[in-house]
């Protein structure tokens, strides 16, 4: 199967400057992929990468089986973007927008567009001056939609968007890879994707760190373990079990933080007359925001 | 594996569109000055004092592009009109077009959207090109229709000298506009654009009005646009086919080099 994009050793340096190192990237088609990181992460370079607007330092980007650089022209009308920071003319409204756009696209049915903009309630008839954040938004979707493409490629697209909206917005998404198209979405957070996403990338000053599934992310997150005892403990005998940080220890309870196999702790809090013991995995978030925060990758990464 | 949608003049006309109240500004300005030139060619005709004036001083007065007699029908709209003040307006309208078309669209970020259409993008330079060539023959024409009728007010040039040295000046802004519009594709930024064509038609306008009485300069001429348009006498003598062929290739390659730069151009 071809996937709707791959991407080998894809780096783009902008001087001494490296924003995007040795990116290997497959996304499958039908689904919904989130490309997520911090700003100056790399991710808006990647997408302009992937749409030949900018040309990679090295390496080798497909989109739908074609190559970015030779084959731009089918690449973009098989693709709908929504650019990050949309700009649109100040004095055009968002008909004459989509009019203009559906025109240049050689697109006759605007019914999907009409559909859209009664979906998310857009404004069409002011000019993009006077439209707010959210609006101009809406006609950004709206551009990006409207020709069915068989990949969609957005750049924060609920940036702007109230809450009802990026449940619409969500719904559109859903739609759209229920009917084997794909979405790759860039975000800075997980939780406005992670309902969404079949997989999430965490690209981290211009490298992979992770690619992954929601569900795997989920099972590889560590487990903070809470034990309690009816005598005082050495928290050295838990440090010293491999994959096992203490996090916390008043000398009759302790909190340990486990990324490798839980028996060898259930062995060790067991051997010491245990009163009480808790264990669940971390909060997804926490983990994205340990990728984001920490020098190194987390030791769960799973590059592809 | 290229399947451009048929070309269609999309951006060409957007772009027309979205200036198309800048662009009768120019025209009507340009129209009003060129009516109120012409219809005081009668006062001026037999005035001997301006001619002395000029010969008094030739290099100043080259410096607004005037040399020979401004009495004549040739030397006043070419003293008035075509040597100086219409170029000036039609370079001011393609050069800013020029750099704000590629460079000064990336710079407000509405470039994008055009560079993911589904064509190439030595098409996207060429419907600028097209954008260029409108704007500049618009103005062109405007003046070109005003001297034509402003002939019943004594001037003696003929239509066809009217229409060739309009048709030159035509060129040279859209050679300054694609120049200018090469360099923004280039750097990317609008500011470089616009220095880089004010730069080149500057020294280029002082090199035509100054070659005539300054020795050195003269033998750099051939290198100024503004010999091969209006700086050769070409308002009494006819624009030739060797001016319309340096103006063209001039143009030709600008397109060239802004379509190569372009295709290079990282775009935000």
């Amino acid at each position: 199967m071809i996937a709707a994009i791959r991407t080998h050793g894809l780096c783009r340096n902008y001087g001494p400057v490296r924003a995007v190192t040795d990116l290997d990237l497959v996304v499958e088609p039908g689904q919904v992929f989130a490309f997520l990181g911090p700003n100056g992460a790399g991710k808006t370079t990647t997408i302009r990468m992937l749409l030949a607007l900018q040309r990679q330092t090295s390496g080798r980007a497909e989109v739908l089986g074609l190559d970015c650089g030779r084959d731009y022209v089918e690449v973009h009308r098989r693709t709908g973007y929504l650019p990050g920071e949309l700009a649109l003319y100040p004095r055009m409204t968002g008909r004459q927008h989509i009019a203009w756009y559906a025109g240049a696209r050689g697109l006759r049915d605007l019914s999907l567009a009409g559909a859209l903009a009664e979906r998310f309630d857009a404004v069409l008839d002011r000019p993009a001056r006077e439209l707010s954040k959210g609006n101009k938004q809406k006609v950004g979707l709206i551009l990006a939609f409207m020709s069915r493409p068989e990949l969609l490629i957005l750049d924060e697209p609920t940036s702007g968007l109230d809450p009802l909206m990026r449940s619409e917005f969500a719904g559109l998404v859903r739609e759209v890879t229920g009917e084997g198209r794909t979405v790759f979405w860039s975000a800075h957070e997980l939780d406005e994707v992670q309902r969404l996403a079949d997989r999430v990338a965490i690209i981290k000053q211009g490298r992979l760190v992770a690619t992954e599934t929601v569900e795997n992310l989920r099972a590889s997150t560590p487990q903070m373990v809470q034990a309690r005892f009816a005598r005082p403990v050495d928290p050295a005998l838990f440090a010293a079990i491999g994959g096992v940080s203490v996090t916390a220890c008043d000398g009759m309870a302790v909190q340990l933080r486990v990324t490798g196999a839980i028996g060898p702790v259930l062995r060790a809090v067991a051997d010491h007359d245990p009163v009480d013991f808790t264990a669940q995995h971390a909060d997804l978030d926490e983990l994205f925001l340990a990728y984001y925060r920490e020098p190194a990758a987390p030791e769960l990464s799973h590059a592809p | 594996m290229h399947h451009d949608i048929p070309m269609r003049p999309h951006i060409a006309w957007l772009d027309l569109s979205n200036r198309r109240r800048g662009l009768t500004g120019y025209c009507l300005g340009m129209a009003v000055y060129t009516l109120a030139v012409v219809a005081m060619y009668p006062a001026f005709k037999t005035s001997s004092s301006l001619d002395k004036l000029i010969a008094s001083d030739s290099t100043a007065a080259a410096l607004f592009g005037i040399s020979g007699s401004i009495s004549t029908s040739s030397g006043w709209l070419n003293g008035n009109i075509y040597a100086n003040f219409f170029p000036l307006v039609m370079l001011l309208l393609t050069i800013g077009y020029g750099a704000a078309c590629l460079a000064g669209q990336d710079e407000d970020a509405t470039l994008g959207l055009l560079a993911v259409l589904p064509v190439r993008r030595a098409v996207i330079v060429a419907q600028k090109a097209a954008a260029i060539a409108a704007q500049a023959a618009a103005l062109a024409a405007t003046v070109a229709v005003l001297v034509i009728i402003g002939r019943s007010f004594q001037l003696s040039t003929t239509a066809a000298d009217v229409v060739s040295v309009s048709a030159a000046v035509f060129l040279l802004g859209l050679d300054f506009g694609l120049i200018t519009m090469a360099a923004g594709a280039l750097t990317g930024r609008r500011g470089t654009a616009v220095g880089t064509g004010t730069a080149l038609a500057t020294a280029s306008y002082l090199i035509s009005s100054l070659a005539p009485v300054t020795s050195w300069i003269r033998p750099g001429r051939y290198a100024s646009l503004f010999y091969w348009s209006v700086g050769n006498s070409q308002i009494s003598r006819g624009v030739s086919v060797g001016d319309y062929a340096v103006l063209a290739a001039v143009g030709l390659c600008a397109l060239t080099a802004a379509m190569l730069a372009f295709r290079r151009l990282d775009i935000h």
